[in-house]
């Protein structure tokens, strides 16, 4: 048979194959980066009756967790996470409203820009693509953001995470500008601040106010599941903050 | 006469040669004039594809100029199309305005003479690295740079004698208020050396402090007539000039200073991952910044630059020393001798975080072809580490020595009498050696390049000096070096107005990080 032939029947097997083999095969689709695959392979277990979080967890977590290790790894390359980001990012886009009506808590969101002065977004747009690939809800505000762009964005999508780039020493201090912005509001607490940037270091990202600073896109994705399950935790644990 | 008689005629004993050959004087090598051919990877029918699709790129995608009405205006009136930001050029507009205005060289002017530099040609001027907001020493380790280490890299870029150049952002001085360090950065290069040097770009209002500084060390009709500074534009590729860089180069250009017009390329992220594409890319960006300065001002000095890396495809960092940046530099070096403008690229560039063996390859792989492709102006030539975020101490000695080796290779081969020296093969005949005849002991005290900071003794020796490896010479050296410094002279006037010019203009806003 040859590969085009093979490729075809694959296509046409999906609905047939049974769950176990889906799943398998929605692992293997994740890692090549077919979105379209992915979407359909969603709407079929949901068709099956699976539930949106276990649609998530099983097929869909579970496969980008095999793309993270691989990258990591060096055995994935970056434009082909790129593609698995986003077939990722098809499959969420159909379980976000679901999971949402189940009161499931999503996966996570946020919001990244870099900061006013600054034009470098290489590394902030890894960023995005690995957590994108990692499930969550990304609002990329793009470059060269003064303090209202955040303030606007965060009201309108209220994230769990607000992470900031900077490359440049001249502009990485507008950070702190954006932080006591939110201090001043009194909405610093309600968001979980990251930073990011080659410049950066522990330190500075401390001096700024920021709850972490990740020194890479992997960090990045690490970092925000952590603090937002951590976050989570403490509201549980907090009624009165979860009913506010 | 005896042959001891006449030898020790020209003498004068130990203490007169030890004093020669120790010489405290900062001795000035000139900015290199090659007497060695470029190096090209493909001939005119290459170049002519890659300049047909530059046009291609810039009339039918066309340049952003963003958030910049007057650019936009300028680009109207001199006939290009405009789509919002987008500016369409039609074909061959950017390429008749360079050709018909920019210089084919210039003189940057220094404020000691001896030390003014020609850019363009046959020239090659070496200049430190730029840009790094981290310092490394093997004393220090990592931390961020601060305005004394500052004036350390332009003080050793002063006592280097194949440095001709002191540089703009040796590193960047972060424990200075942002809006205000420019201050301090330019003032260095004026004060503490005599060298030429590159001015502000973080801001118009910067680059135009810069120009204001000029004018009280040089003289404000000097300035108008010359150029004493050659600052650093980068294009924000792909296909993108953002405000604050168009805001500077119009300072500069306005002011007849000249600009490195870069666009500073990760090919994968910021080109196309192929090297012909990533030509192309670049000559349509430097093609429309270049002519954007001439319509500023015609004349207006621009150097083409370019900074190709590229990409990890593993990790998205940007990688160096790598054979297919090296076939870009040779392909634009040829673009721009053949426009006619001078040419940037090159540097002791590596992602090294320490000055180790993969510092030094990949430093000397990009040195050793920017040399061959006929760089001009090579800006990074020393300290460079880990892609640009830390400038080292160890690092700069062992580039700026590797910068000597430029020195002599680019001399060619001399083909004189001398050069050729049949009388000492005569002299000398069959079986014999050559230390003791006339043309060595004439010839001996140039004939080879010596480093300052390699190590040839034999292992025993080696053994006794303390068994030092490259970096820790290095690192004795820099030193030795920073102690033996003395600044030059600077009429006394000068600096005052200087330094009254500074204060005032501090006083007149706020400290601010942002
Ligand atoms: C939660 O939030 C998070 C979390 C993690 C985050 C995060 C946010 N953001 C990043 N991360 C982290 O995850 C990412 C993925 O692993 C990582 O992101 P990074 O961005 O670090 O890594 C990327 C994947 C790859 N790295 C990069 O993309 C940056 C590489 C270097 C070489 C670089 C580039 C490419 C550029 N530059 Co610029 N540039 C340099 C950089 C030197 C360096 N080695 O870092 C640096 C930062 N630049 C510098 C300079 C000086 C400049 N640059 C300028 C311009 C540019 C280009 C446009 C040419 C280009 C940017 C293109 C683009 N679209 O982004 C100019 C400024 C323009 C402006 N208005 O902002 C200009 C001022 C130069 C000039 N004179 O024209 C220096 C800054 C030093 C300083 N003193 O502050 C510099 C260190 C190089 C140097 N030695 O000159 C992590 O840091």
């Amino acid at each position: 048979m040859s590969n085009e032939e093979l490729h075809e029947e694959e296509e046409l097997d999906l609905a047939s194959l049974p769950d176990d083999e889906l799943v398998q095969q929605m692992h293997d689709d994740l890692y090549d980066g077919l979105k379209e695959e992915i979407e359909e392979g969603t709407h079929i277990l949901l068709e099956r009756g699976w539930g949106p979080v276990k649609v998530m967890n099983e097929a869909l977590v579970a496969g980008m967790t095999i793309v993270g290790i691989d990258f990591r790894d060096g055995i994935l390359f970056v434009p082909e996470v790129l593609l698995a980001a986003n077939a990722m990012k098809g499959g969420m886009a159909i379980l976000r409203p679901l999971l949402a009506a189940t009161g499931a808590p999503p996966v996570g969101t946020a919001v990244i820009g870099t900061v006013k002065g600054d034009i470098h977004d290489i590394g902030k747009n890894l960023v995005t693509m690995m957590w994108e690939g990692a499930g969550m809800e990304v609002f990329d505000l793009g470059i060269n953001n003064p303090v209202e762009n955040y303030l606007e964005a965060l009201e309108k999508h209220k994230p769990d995470i607000l992470g900031m780039s900077a490359l440049l020493t001249t502009t990485m201090p507008y950070m702190k500008v954006v932080v006591e912005e939110l201090d001043k509001r009194g909405i610093r607490d309600n968001y979980i601040v990251l930073v990011g940037g080659a410049p950066l270091n522990e330190e500075f990202g401390k001096a700024v106010g920021a709850d972490a600073y990740c020194r890479d896109a992997a960090v990045a994705v690490e970092t925000a599941k952590e603090l937002i399950a951590a976050r989570r935790a403490a509201s549980v644990e907090q009624p009165i903050a979860v009913a506010a | 006469m005896s042959e001891r008689a006449q030898r020790r005629k020209g003498g004068g004993g130990r203490e007169a040669r030890r004093a020669a050959r120790i010489e405290a004087k900062v001795p000035t090598v000139p900015y290199i004039t090659r007497n060695v051919p470029c190096y090209e990877v493909m001939g005119e029918e290459g170049l002519a594809v890659i300049e047909a699709q530059a046009e291609t790129i810039l009339q039918e995608i066309g340049v952003e100029f963003r958030d910049d009405a007057e650019a936009l205006q300028l680009w109207k009136e001199a006939g290009a199309d405009i789509d919002g930001e987008r500016v369409r050029f039609p074909k061959g507009l950017c390429k008749q305005l360079v050709q018909a205005n920019a210089p084919r060289e210039y003189t940057q002017h220094a404020r000691n003479p001896e030390r003014s530099v020609q850019i363009g040609g046959k020239h090659m001027v070496l200049v430190p690295a730029y840009g790094p907001p981290f310092v490394r020493s093997l004393d220090d380790g990592r931390r961020y740079a601060n305005i004394e280490d500052f004036r350390n890299f332009v003080k050793l870029a002063y006592l280097s004698p194949y440095l001709h150049h002191s540089g703009g952002t040796v590193c960047e001085p972060v424990d200075l208020p942002v809006n205000k360090r420019h201050f301090d950065m330019v003032y260095a290069h004026m004060r503490y050396s005599d060298k030429p040097f590159m001015g502000s770009v973080t801001t118009p209002e910067r680059a135009q402090d810069s120009v204001e500084m000029t004018k009280i060390l040089f003289g404000e009709e000097f300035i108008q007539q010359n150029t004493v500074m050659t600052s650093l534009i980068n294009a924000n590729s792909p296909l993108v000039w953002d405000a604050t860089m168009l805001g500077a180069l119009k300072v500069y250009a306005r002011n007849n200073q000249a600009c490195v017009v870069s666009p500073f390329c990760i090919a994968g992220a910021m080109s196309p991952v192929t090297v012909a594409a990533t030509c192309a890319q670049l000559y349509a960006e430097a093609l429309s910044g270049m002519a954007f300065a001439q319509l500023v001002k015609p004349g207006a000095p621009v150097v083409f630059g370019t900074f190709a890396s590229s990409m990890s495809m593993q990790s998205g960092a940007p990688t160096f020393g790598t054979p297919e940046p090296q076939l870009v530099l040779y392909v634009i070096g040829a673009l721009a001798r053949r426009l006619g403008v001078p040419f940037r690229s090159g540097g002791g560039l590596c992602g090294s975080k320490i000055p180790d063996a993969q510092a030094a390859y990949e430093a000397s792989n990009t040195l050793q072809h920017a040399m061959l492709a006929g760089v001009n102006f090579m800006l990074h030539t020393a300290g460079w580490l880990e892609g640009g975020l830390a400038m080292g101490y160890e690092k700069f000695i062992m580039d700026a020595d590797q910068a000597g080796m430029l020195h002599a290779f680019l001399k060619g081969v001399d083909l004189s009498e001398n050069g050729l020296a049949l009388d000492a093969i005569r002299e000398v005949g069959p079986g014999a050696h050559f230390l003791g005849c006339a043309h060595t002991q004439e010839n001996f005290e140039s004939a080879f390049f010596r480093s300052t900071v390699a190590d040839n003794n034999s292992f025993e020796q080696w053994e006794v000096d303390g068994s030092l490896d490259h970096a820790q010479r290095a690192n004795k050296l820099w030193k030795q070096m920073l102690k033996s410094y003395e600044p030059p002279p600077l009429d006394p006037g000068v600096d005052e107005a200087l330094q009254e010019f500074i204060t005032r203009r501090k006083a007149e806003f706020p400290d601010s990080n942002v």
